[in-house]
C-alpha cells in the first residue's frame, strides 16, 4: 500500500523539490502533506495518517532536532519514521538525529537517482 | 598564519565550485561553468537579489549569492518546473534555498563535525542598486559563474580565526 509522505521544510521551493523528486524517483507513495517547522509537522501528524516524514534540520520556531524530540514524547506519534534531508549533515548533528530516532540522513543538494537509492528502502 | 589562512581559501574555493556546479546541475536543472579567476571586490549590485546565510562559531563569516534579476527569474523557473516574470516570493524562496544549500556545503568544506559552525536562516535582498559590504577584519572570496542567461557570483566572507 502506497504510504503517505508528510514534508517539513520551511523552503517551499524545497517542499516542491522534494515533492518532484519522490514522483520522479518513481516511487509510490499515497498522499503528500507539508508543514513549514517542526510545530507544524506535530500538527499534522496528530491529525492526518502519515507513514513516514521527510524533514529538515535547520528551521525556524522548531527545527528538526527539536522536532525529533517533541515527537518521540508524544505516545501516538513516536513510532512514525523521520528521515532528514538536509544541508546539516555534520557527523555531531546526525547522530543526534539517529539517537532521537531519525532512520537516516539525506544531503542536500540531491537527485532523483539518490532520492530513490535512499528512500527506496523505505516507501 | 596569514599564509595558511590564504591556502585554505584556494582549497574552500575548488570545493565550493564543485558544489555550486553540483547543485546548478542536479537541483537547478541549469548548466553553469567558472567565468573566470576568483575576485576580491564587487561593484555595486544593479537589478539585483542577493541570497545568503550567516556563520557563526569556530569560523565566522557569510556565504552569499548574488543574482541580476533576470538570471535569478530563470534560475527560479527552472529550479520549479514553472515560469516565473517577476521577483517574488518564489524567486526569494529559492534563491534563499540555493545560499542555503552553498552555506551548508561551506560549513562542511570548514568542518566535518556540525556542531562547531551554527548556520543562520537563509534571507534575502534585492533592490535597484545596492552594497554588499565586507566586515573590516573578513577574508573575501568571489566566484564568478556563466550560466545561460547571464554571470553571477558566490561570495565567501570569513573573519580571521
Amino acid at each position: 500500500m502506497a504510504k503517505n509522505v508528510l514534508l517539513v521544510d520551511d523552503s517551499s521551493t524545497m517542499r516542491k523539490i522534494i515533492s518532484r523528486s519522490l514522483r520522479q524517483a518513481g516511487l509510490d507513495f499515497g498522499e503528500i502533506f507539508e508543514a513549514g517547522d517542526g510545530q507544524e509537522a506535530l500538527d499534522v501528524l496528530e491529525k492526518e495518517s502519515v507513514d513516514i516524514v521527510l524533514s529538515d534540520i535547520n528551521m525556524p520556531n522548531m527545527n528538526g532536532i527539536e522536532f525529533l524530540r517533541e515527537k518521540a514524547s508524544r505516545d501516538g506519534i513516536k513510532d512514525i519514521p523521520v528521515f532528514m534531508i538536509s544541508t546539516e549533515t555534520g557527523d555531531d548533528i546526525i547522530g543526534e538525529a539517529k539517537s532521537l530516532g531519525a532512520v537516516g540522513a539525506l544531503k542536500k543538494p540531491f537527485t532523483p537517482d539518490k532520492v530513490n537509492e535512499v528512500l527506496g528502502p523505505l516507501m | 598564519m596569514r599564509e595558511k589562512f590564504v591556502n585554505s581559501f584556494d582549497e574552500i574555493s575548488d570545493k565550493l565550485i564543485e558544489s555550486t556546479i553540483e547543485i546548478f546541475v542536479g537541483m537547478v536543472m541549469m548548466d553553469i561553468s567558472v567565468a573566470g579567476d576568483p575576485l576580491t571586490k564587487l561593484g555595486p549590485m544593479k537589478q539585483s537579489i542577493t541570497g545568503m546565510v550567516g556563520l557563526a562559531g569556530t569560523h565566522k563569516g557569510v556565504l552569499a549569492v548574488h543574482f541580476p534579476k533576470p538570471l535569478a527569474l530563470a534560475v527560479t523557473s527552472s529550479f520549479l518546473g514553472m515560469d516565473v516574470e517577476e521577483i517574488n516570493e518564489d524567486v526569494q524562496d529559492a534563491i534563499g534555498e540555493i545560499a542555503n544549500m552553498l552555506g551548508g556545503n561551506l560549513k562542511t568544506i570548514l568542518s566535518d563535525k556540525g556542531k562547531d559552525i551554527q548556520l543562520s536562516l537563509p534571507s534575502t535582498i534585492s533592490g535597484d542598486e545596492y552594497n554588499f559590504s565586507s566586515q573590516a577584519e573578513a577574508e573575501q572570496l568571489i566566484i564568478p559563474f556563466k550560466a545561460p542567461d547571464g554571470e553571477f557570483f558566490v561570495e565567501v566572507e570569513l573573519e580571521h580565526a
